[in-house]
Parts: structure tokens; C-alpha cells; sequence
């Protein structure tokens, strides 16, 4: 799910944008503190989402728009790709200070739902994240494809100088993926809260490789591809711990990935700009 | 008659260099009004002054008693005013349909509309209306198309008609008639002079001199960013000035 957040920002905005693992990691964060401080586990996911939507706009306003308005045109720059990882660093210490940097345990509500088949066990709370994750992508290409916004968030992904002269609000849209951008992260860093039911400041950086492994592997600015890349990724994650151990987990992951860019420089499900529609 | 339109004063510069020199002309509320001149005179960047590309230095813009020498270029489509250009802008990996119903954008905009699912509803009023625009070009074949697959010719015939879905008082069509062979100039000019009898002003900047001489009742002449002319058809054809612009020049479109 975080692949498809940068996958989104990439596609349309042509942004690599560096603060999405921390969204993830600041949703987690609170939602684990609120819960830790007594509240449902829902309404401490709520506060993670809110932030995370919050926060996403600010940076909105602070990386892609400023350096717009100053350059003419955001993407060209390395500018926004910098301050944005300036954000992710701020955000870390942000934590840090508040929380300090041991990872928390997390009480989850499901932590004993699970079963099993043929001698693999499968979590509830991991199911539900995979379903919940394909129905996302499915609504968001719905969205994308067939709505009147999502028209105009394809026609900025191609010429948005056009798309202004037809009258599409530039200024108003782009805030709106970055909205889309917040509320994937924070999603997914409370799904992750609930199934690794523990956090730290630092899951951002595991989770920023893994997710730009598998929008890599899945095919840049190709949704699906992105959820299909996530699932690669963790099924080589698994299936490496099993055999080699956790201390070289990184290895096969980006090996993967190296050898796909090789063969394949444009991803498994081939290079897309959001606009091509190809979902 | 009154004008739908007063270009007064305009100058603009590019890098000090004047492109626009104190060019003012108006253009009358249904009429049909061409604007040309030789290469490189400044009639692009007319139209790109009037929908907002650039700004002016100096002059102003009125359209239909409403100023809009300085607003945003995103809110010209709602006072009634929109284009087509002369090298294509369409957005190369949507369909036809799509790039019509973006013509159309601006006019469907509660919130409602947009989160609808319009494909999903096959009696969508939005879709069907950019339907029957495709079809009053002649353009129905192509709907659902990626319209960078489709030749030239139809595409720069889909330009025109997402400039007219969103039912412009002034109709700004910069060379619509490039690059069409002459069948398909015949329907256009049909199709604009049918556009021209619901309330739509035509502005055209076109070479073909012909199309223009059969389209427009008023052409406007610019040279080295200057008007040099203003009449009938058969008067620039006569009027020495404008021989002059265009023999001098080494244009083979004279009028
Ligand atoms: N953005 C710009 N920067 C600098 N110069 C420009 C710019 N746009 C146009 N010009 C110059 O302004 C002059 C007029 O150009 P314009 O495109 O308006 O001509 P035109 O009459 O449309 O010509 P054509 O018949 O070839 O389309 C040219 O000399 C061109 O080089
Ligand atoms: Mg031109």
C-alpha cells in the first residue's frame, strides 16, 4: 500500500516523494500512543489517519507548491525530492523526542486471529490488510478512470498547462492526491501496527525500501503493478527469513529488484504514467 | 451590432523584443472573424494574450463588457471564451471521448459530479452530450480511442470540437484547417458555419485563404506584430499593404 502511494505522487506529479514513509510512520506512532493511552484502537487509528492527512497537505504546501510557484515546475527540480526527505527527517525526530526510539508493543485486538492451511499460518489481520489493500487499488482506479476528478487528475498527469486553460483547478487538485497520499500511508501504517503489533520511529525506513522495490518491480506509476510488486516483495521477505535467516533480508529483495531492472527496465507490469490507461 | 470582443492597445515584448505593437481591433457578437498574416506576425500569440497563456504589457481585454486583461487563465473558460491550437494539445492517452468531456469540465462542477462514476451510468447526461458533439462532426467512430493513435486530421477535428462543448461566446480556432485535405475542409467549414448560427462568435487564424474568403465576413491583417488591415475579404485581397506583407514575406498563401 505504500507502493501505491508513491506510485501515485510519481505517476501523477512526477515527485518521488520522500515523506510517505514517514506519514506511514507517524500513523503508526500515534496510533499505538492513543492506544496505549487507554482509547479504542479505532479511535487512536482514527487520530493516525487525521494527522497523516494533515500532514501530507503541509508538506503539500512546503515541497510541491512552494517549489512550483519559485521554479515554474515542481518536477524538474531535485528540490522537492530534498526537502521532501527534510521532512522525513524532521518527522523522525519529531518522534524520537516524544517517544523515544525503543519500539513499542502494541496490544492488538486480533492477535490471536489466525488459521491454518496445510501447515502455513495465515493471520486474520494480514488477509484483511491484502483485501483491503486490492479493494483500494480497485476504488482508486475507479476513480481515476471513470469520474470527473479523476479526469482531471489524468489530464494534469499529462498537460496540466492545458488542463488549467480547460478550466481545471491545478492549485485545488494536486492537494487532493496528496490527501489520497496521506490516507494510504496512514492506512497502512495501522494495518502494520496491527500486524507486527510492535513500532518504532525506524519502521518508515524498512517500509520506504521495501515500497520503492515494489513499485519498482510492479512497473512505475502502474497502480496494480505496485500491489503486485508489494505482494513479491513480501513473499521474498518470507520466504528468505525461512531459508536464510532474517540478518540478510535486504539481499534478495534488492537483488530482485536489480535483476528485474536488468531484464525488464520498465517493471514486471511495464512503466505508466497514470493517464495511459492502462488500469 | 455590438462586439463581443475589444482588443485595445496591446503591446507585449519578449525579452525586448516586441512581438505585439499597440494592436487593437474588435470582433462583433456573431460574426465570423479571421485573423491572419504572414509567418511569425504575432497571431499566436493573440490568441495566447486572449486565453491567458501570457500577460500584457500594456492595453487591455474586454470580452462581452467583462475585463479580463488580468485574470487567471483558468477562469477564461468561464466567461465564455475557449480555443484550439496549432500544434495539438490534446491529452495523448485519453480517449476521444474523454478529451471532449474535459472541454466540458468547467461546467459540471458540484461536488457531486465529481465523484460520479459516470462511466458505470450509460444515461449519463455529460457523456451523452459530449456524444452528440462527436457526432455532429462527424467524428462518432472514434469515441473510445486514444486519440494519439488517431491520424492528424481527426485529431485536430476533436480539438474543435472539445474548444466548442463548452459553448463559447468567442471561439478562438488557431489554423483549424492545417493539415486537413479538402473534404474534411468542407465539413469543418459546414460544421462552423452551423456553430456560428447558435451564438457563438468564430475568432480564426488560418492561412487557407480560401476557407477564410468562404468562412469570415471580417479579417483582421497583422504584420511584424503590427495591423496593417482591417475589411471584407475582397478588400485585403485588394489592398496593396497587404500584398506588399505577403510578397515580401515570400509566402505562398497570399491572399
Ligand atoms: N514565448 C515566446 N518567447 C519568445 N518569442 C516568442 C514567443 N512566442 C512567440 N514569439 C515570437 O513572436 C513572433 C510571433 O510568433 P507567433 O507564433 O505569434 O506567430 P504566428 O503569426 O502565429 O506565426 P505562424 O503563422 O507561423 O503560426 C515570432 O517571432 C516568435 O518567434
Ligand atoms: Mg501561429
Amino acid at each position: 500500500m505504500v507502493a501505491v502511494a508513491f506510485t501515485l505522487t510519481i505517476g501523477m506529479l512526477n515527485f518521488l516523494n520522500f515523506t510517505i514513509p514517514a506519514l506511514f510512520m507517524v500513523a503508526a506512532m500515534i496510533t499505538w500512543a492513543a492506544t496505549a493511552a487507554g482509547l479504542h484502537w479505532l479511535v487512536g487509528a482514527s487520530i493516525g489517519m487525521f494527522v497523516s492527512i494533515i500532514a501530507s497537505l503541509i508538506i503539500e504546501r512546503f515541497t510541491y507548491r512552494y517549489m512550483k510557484a519559485k521554479y515554474g515546475d515542481a518536477t524538474e527540480h531535485a528540490l522537492p525530492l530534498v526537502s521532501s526527505l527534510g521532512f522525513l527527517i524532521i518527522f523522525e525526530h519529531v518522534v524520537i523526542m516524544i517517544w523515544g526510539t525503543d519500539p513499542m508493543s502494541f496490544d492488538s485486538p486480533f492477535a490471536h486471529a489466525q488459521f491454518k492451511i496445510g501447515g502455513i499460518i495465515f493471520g486474520i489481520p494480514q488477509l484483511i490488510s491484502l483485501g483491503l489493500s486490492i479493494l483500494l487499488v480497485f476504488g482508486l482506479s475507479l476513480l481515476l478512470k471513470r469520474t470527473r476528478l479523476g479526469r482531471a487528475l489524468r489530464s494534469i498527469a499529462e498537460k496540466p498547462d492545458t488542463a488549467t486553460l480547460m478550466g481545471v483547478d491545478v492549485g485545488r487538485i494536486v492537494p487532493v492526491v496528496f490527501m489520497m497520499t496521506g490516507f494510504l500511508c496512514a492506512l497502512a501504517g495501522i494495518l502494520f501496527t496491527i500486524n507486527y503489533k510492535n513500532v518504532s520511529p525506524y519502521i518508515g525506513d524498512h517500509v520506504a525500501t521495501n515500497a520503492i522495490a515494489g513499485m519498482v518491480i510492479g512497473g512505475l506509476g502502474n497502480i496494480w503493478g505496485a500491489i503486485a510488486g508489494g505482494l513479491i516483495i513480501g513473499m521474498v521477505e518470507v520466504l528468505s527469513i525461512h531459508f536464510w535467516g532474517a540478518d540478510i533480508i535486504k539481499v534478495p529483495v534488492w537483488g530482485l529488484m536489480l535483476l528485474i531492472l536488468v531484464f525488464r527496465p520498465a517493471g514486471l507490469f511495464g512503466h505508466t504514467q497514470i493517464g495511459k490507461g492502462k488500469f | 451590432m455590438s462586439n463581443v470582443l475589444n482588443f485595445t492597445s496591446v503591446d507585449k515584448s519578449f525579452g525586448g523584443l516586441r512581438v505585439i505593437d499597440n494592436v487593437s481591433f474588435n470582433v462583433k457578437k456573431d460574426s465570423r472573424t479571421a485573423l491572419i498574416g504572414p509567418n511569425g506576425a504575432g497571431k499566436t500569440t493573440i490568441f495566447n494574450l486572449l486565453s491567458g497563456i501570457y500577460e500584457v504589457d500594456k492595453g487591455s481585454i474586454i470580452l462581452d463588457k467583462n475585463d479580463i486583461t488580468n485574470i487567471p487563465a483558468r477562469k477564461r473558460i468561464n466567461m465564455g471564451m475557449s480555443r484550439s491550437f496549432q500544434n495539438i494539445r490534446l491529452m495523448p492517452h485519453l480517449s476521444t471521448l474523454e478529451n471532449v468531456m474535459l472541454g466540458q469540465h468547467h461546467l459540471a462542477n458540484s461536488t457531486k459530479e465529481n465523484f460520479f462514476p459516470l462511466g458505470l451510468i450509460k444515461r449519463n447526461k455529460w457523456a451523452a452530450r459530449a456524444e452528440q458533439a462527436l457526432i455532429n462532426a462527424g467524428l462518432e467512430t472514434y469515441p473510445g480511442q486514444v486519440v494519439s493513435e488517431l491520424p492528424y486530421g481527426i485529431q485536430k477535428r476533436i480539438e474543435v470540437v472539445r474548444a466548442l462543448v463548452s459553448n463559447p461566446k468567442l471561439l478562438l480556432l488557431d489554423e483549424p484547417a492545417a493539415g486537413l485535405n479538402s473534404t474534411e475542409t468542407k465539413e469543418l467549414q459546414t460544421l462552423l458555419e452551423n456553430v456560428s448560427t447558435t451564438g457563438t462568435t468564430l475568432f480564426v487564424v488560418e492561412h487557407d485563404m480560401n476557407f477564410v474568403r468562404n468562412l469570415c465576413q471580417h479579417v483582421v491583417v497583422l504584420n511584424f506584430g503590427k495591423k496593417i488591415f482591417e475589411g471584407t475579404p475582397d478588400e485585403v485581397a485588394k489592398d496593396p499593404q497587404v500584398l506588399e506583407a505577403y510578397l515580401g514575406g515570400n509566402d505562398d498563401n497570399a491572399p
